[in-house]
């Protein structure tokens, strides 16, 4: 899959500072929006006294009238997004999400799944800080919306969004979970975590009147129990290997998930627990897969019947079952710097609890009047009718600003922190959103392969050469215009190709400024200092339709006093080495002064890096002409 | 039955069927591929050649990818041990392709090299030496070099010829002032040809150049019995191979190696595949009109690997396992060698007097090996280490 991985060392220091120091930033923006906001509400509450006496009511009282297993459905997938946000935010994640989670994940897929996620790989390795930060702020701010709004129309946002950004995750973080691929098992998380916070997002979504009736829980284990029995029987299903511990001498399929999962890097005393189930799993392969067959048909018969003499045990013996298998098998799921949840078991088993307390913990005559400051109120000033709409007059009037002073002033708390909420979310969303629409990688990339610029002010040495259609050229004759230069070997067979090609893309990023640039490159092996082969070159590296590209040449001992007066030193190197030379560019202004100097060895060479390198020239060249 | 269990019985089914069907997602069928043509033969760049000024040898070292690199080894005529020449300032990961340009007298030659492309370089930079590589000056790039061992072509005057990865001919000079490469021919164009029709032509092979300098290609025919060697005189190509003894009628032939050496184009053939297949040598010093052919060697299930040529025609075979093989001449049959010294990869060269030299190449050490007359064995006669920049080209 191109593109998915852009090079670098997982914990590139680079990135890793800069990704720290995006967190922090918008962290501290979080926070001064939680700060004017509370600031706001807590002075208008004291402004107008009755709106804190009583008139509004408190946020616990909303939640004391949520059912149970909404509460529970709500608290633990809340829980999660914040515990997943926070794992985002490990440092290897936004350099190691892509190359190491997203692409393995879909690395047995068929081609066209492999196409989809590499869309999303790809951006991700472009735009590592932006995107590692959306995805932290993104389930941080999901956690915070679902904790925060028990009830009413934000609760179903909240819900609403969870599916939404659940789907994203499914699809692009897990490969659709996996079920197009060979090896399908319900015991290594199938049909993948994501998709539960899915099915959980889309029943906080459902109006509260489907969880007053047991009616909503019994349809949630049914639908549970249709698929813990399908996973049985692809469990036991003949020929695909669970029934084996070994295998021609090797781990069975189960066996050598466990063993692979056993390397994660973790602490020793989880890493031996894990390998020794492992290593039991190897020696009595078919005992195991008899027992989760077993066990994933009888609960799933037993949510399917859902008579209440069986359900307390199911659900009970199916959380212990999920437990078991999300410590013994799916090794937590967040070690090893680049767990991004903590798959699928625990989801799983916070669905079947919320559906058994939806089935058992509902008593309709009991169910208070929702909140009316959360609730679907009909009045005009409420918040979360504000957020989510209604009639086309009621938002009209409720945009007025007498109507949102009354409805900050009725906000519960809980109203306030799933506003906040959102706008984490947006917080992480824009800055992702705005990298997107660039064509090019964050320069951060070409910082972290080759160090930042070094600043000069100084004449740039002069040159007169010869251009690849035989004409003389000369830097004085350039005045002018910006010239981007660089000192590239024709016959190169690594560096120097892939900096001609950021130079190419650095033209085209320059668009309408480009005609203002001279890229320009000096043959830099005095062996091969013949025209025909900067003219090879050209066509190699598709330069010779640029129009505002120089490749110049000239005799080896005049092409020697021009890497003189660079500073840029080659080196003949024996055995059948190409040329050894330092890669470097520099920048010269209009007026023939030689502004920067960078470093261009370009590393990985990955088309990210690329992207990257060429987004740093145009940045140089636009900079310049920017003060020129 | 209770109403419980009629409700999920259904649900159940429809879980059953659902899991059946992801049960075969992802599994691949069996296929049984259909029948197929027998694999061509491709033979190593690895190779020698004996020229006036000494005996040249082209051979693969160090590990792999872009730690290999082939490197360039002269035994000079009036000197008794190798020495590196490997052109210098250009990455030889891809290979050095050798073809020897000029008369047989002493001092009247050059050799000209080609680099085929490697990594990111698509095109094949090509140098000419005119005193043993110690100093080398370039010549126009041709393009990427095919991976055969006689891609490129040099004749008496100055001509080349270059077979490219695209299946095309090239020609060039290397008088002053030549404009550079200009396409002869290609694999399509020479098909469609009455010579290409006539052998059903599938694959070109190698180029070369008779002692005239007619340009002459070697190809690999569908045609049984046929061997594709074709001359270009007048504007026009002209079947030119061999006649082949009767009992080769039947068998493919390819054309494995066709170079020249002096006065005399050497083609080596190969006949059939597999355990049957058999292989022949063909000379020819009249511009390819009349050939005389080696008697056949059985190869018994080995495969060739790479051939050297030295004077008069001489050849010299690697073959699988170790084996080796040698043809004196257009007189002569062929004769075993003693199993070959060990080495990830090993050239055999023919230095002239009947002497045979193995150069057995390992990491960065090239050691040869010269083969005494009686008995025959491998003596150690020279090691050479060779400088090699692991990671120059990574």
């Amino acid at each position: 899959m191109p593109g998915m991985n852009n090079g670098l060392n997982l914990n590139d220091p680079t990135v890793v500072a800069a990704f720290r120091a995006a967190l922090q930033h918008q962290g501290l923006v979080a926070l001064l929006i939680f700060a004017a906001l509370s600031i706001a509400w807590a002075s208008l509450r004291v402004y107008r006294p009755g709106a804190a006496s009583g008139e509004v009511p408190a946020s616990g009282r909303g939640a004391t009238g949520e059912p149970t297993g909404h509460q529970v459905l709500r608290i633990g997938f809340g829980l999660l997004w914040l515990l997943d946000g926070i794992l985002q935010a490990q440092p290897s994640m936004a350099v190691g999400l892509p190359s190491q989670v997203i692409e393995p994940s879909a690395a047995s897929s068929p081609a066209w799944v492999q196409h989809v996620v590499n869309w999303a790989g790809t951006t991700w390795s472009y735009h590592p800080i932006q995107a590692g930060a959306a995805a932290v702020w993104i389930q941080a701010g999901l956690g915070l919306w679902l904790l925060a709004a028990p009830r009413g129309t934000l609760s179903r946002l909240a819900g609403l969004a969870s599916l939404g950004w659940g789907l994203v995750v499914w699809v692009f973080g897990e490969s659709f979970g996996g079920i197009f691929a060979p090896g399908l098992t319900w015991l290594f998380g199938a049909p993948g975590a994501a998709l539960v916070y899915c099915v959980a997002g889309a029943l906080l979504a459902l109006p509260e009147r489907w969880w007053r009736t047991p009616r909503l829980g019994r349809a949630m284990l049914a639908g549970l129990g249709l698929f813990l029995v399908g996973m049985a029987v692809l469990q036991a299903w003949p020929g695909r290997g669970f029934w084996q511990g070994t295998s021609s001498g090797r781990p069975g399929t189960l066996a050598g998930m466990i063993q692979s999962m056993a390397q994660t890097p973790q602490p020793g005393s989880i890493a031996g627990l894990v390998s020794g189930f492992g290593a039991f799993a190897r020696h009595d392969g078919f005992a195991v897969n008899l027992v989760a067959v077993i066990a994933l048909a009888g609960i799933g018969v037993a949510f399917l019947v859902a008579r209440p003499a069986v359900l307390r045990p199911a659900t009970a013996a199916f959380v212990v079952l999920c437990v078991a298998d999300w410590v013994l098998i799916q090794d937590f799921g967040f070690f090893g710097g680049l767990g991004t949840d903590p798959n699928s078991m625990i989801p799983m088993a916070l669905l079947a609890v919320a559906g058994y307390r939806a089935v058992t913990g509902v008593s309709p005559a009991a169910a208070p009047a929702a909140d009316p400051a959360l609730a679907d109120p009909s009045g005009p000033g409420n918040p979360a009718e504000v957020l989510a709409g209604g009639a086309a007059g009621r938002w009209r009037e409720g945009l007025r600003p007498a109507a949102l002073y009354r409805s900050l002033t009725a906000a519960t708390f809980g109203t306030l922190t799933s506003l906040v909420a959102v706008g984490i979310i947006v917080l992480g969303a824009v800055p992702m959103a705005a990298a997107q629409a660039t064509p090019a990688a964050s320069t951060i990339l070409a910082e972290a392969v080759s160090g930042a610029a070094t600043p000069f002010d100084t004449p740039a040495p002069g040159f007169t050469l010869t251009d690849q259609h035989g004409r003389t050229v000369s830097l004085s004759g350039l005045r002018g215009k910006v010239v981007l230069l660089t000192f590239l070997d024709p016959v190169c067979v690594t560096d120097c190709p892939l900096i001609a090609q950021e130079f190419r893309q650095a033209g085209q990023l320059l668009g309408g400024a480009s005609d203002q640039v001279e890229l320009v490159a000096i043959d830099l092996n005095p062996l091969y200092s013949e025209i025909s082969y900067t003219q090879a070159f050209d066509q190699q590296e598709r330069l010779a339709s640029v129009p505002d590209w120089l490749y110049l040449t000239s005799s080896p001992a005049r092409l020697r006093q021009v890497y003189a007066g660079y500073g840029v030193a080659s080196q003949t190197l024996p055995g059948g080495a190409m040329l050894g030379h330092n890669d470097v560019a520099f920048v010269i202004d209009a007026s023939g002064h030689l502004r920067e100097e960078l470093d261009m060895d370009p590393g990985p060479g990955t088309a990210a890096v690329k992207s990257s390198f060429a987004a740093e020239l145009a940045d140089a060249a636009s900079q310049i002409l920017h003060t020129s | 039955m209770t109403r419980p269990w009629r409700r999920a019985a259904p649900l159940a089914l429809a879980a059953l069927g659902l899991a059946a069907l992801a049960a075969g997602c992802g599994s691949t069928p069996g296929r049984t591929p259909a029948g197929q043509r027998p694999a061509l033969t491709q033979l190593s760049a690895a190779t020698s050649l004996a020229a006036p000024d000494g005996t040249w040898a082209a051979i693969p070292m160090g590990t792999t990818g872009p730690n290999l690199f082939w490197q360039l080894f002269l035994l000079p005529a009036a000197d008794g041990s190798w020495s590196l020449r490997t052109p210098p300032d250009i990455a030889t990961n891809g290979a050095v392709i050798l073809a020897w340009q000029g008369g047989s007298g002493p001092d009247s030659g050059t050799l000209v090299t080609g680099i085929r492309p490697s990594l990111y370089l698509s095109f094949s930079p090509v140098t000419t030496t005119g005193n043993g590589g110690r100093s080398w000056t370039t010549l126009p790039p041709a393009a990427g070099l095919a991976d055969v061992p006689d891609a490129l072509a040099a004749g008496p005057g100055g001509q080349l010829a270059a077979l490219s990865q695209d299946h095309s001919v090239s020609t060039a000079s290397t008088a002053p002032g030549s404009t550079g490469w200009v396409t002869l021919t290609s694999q399509r164009a020479l098909a469609a040809t009455p010579a290409g029709r006539g052998c059903a032509l599938a694959a070109l092979t190698a180029v070369a150049y008779t002692p005239a300098g007619i340009p002459l290609l070697g190809a690999t025919c569908d045609r049984a019995g046929t061997a594709g060697i074709f001359s270009y005189t007048d504007g026009t190509w002209r079947p030119t191979g061999p006649a082949l003894p009767a009992e080769l009628a039947g068998q493919h032939i390819q054309v494995l190696r066709l170079t020249r050496t002096g006065s005399t184009d050497t083609a080596l053939l190969e006949a059939g595949s597999g355990s049957s297949a058999t292989l022949l040598s063909a000379w020819a010093s009249d511009g390819a009109r009349h050939w005389t052919l080696s008697p056949a060697l059985r190869l018994g299930g080995t495969q060739p690997v790479s051939a050297s040529f030295g004077g008069s025609g001489a050849t010299a075979v690697v073959l699988s396992g170790g084996h080796g093989q040698i043809l004196a001449g257009p007189t002569a049959s062929w004769q075993p060698l003693p199993a070959l010294p060990a080495g990830r990869a090993v050239a055999l060269a023919l230095p002239g007097g009947g002497a045979t030299d193995a150069l057995a190449a390992d990491g960065s050490t090239l050691t040869v090996w010269k083969l005494t007359a009686s008995p025959a064995r491998w003596i150690r006669a020279q090691v050479i280490k060779v400088p090699i920049q692991y990671g120059s080209s990574s």
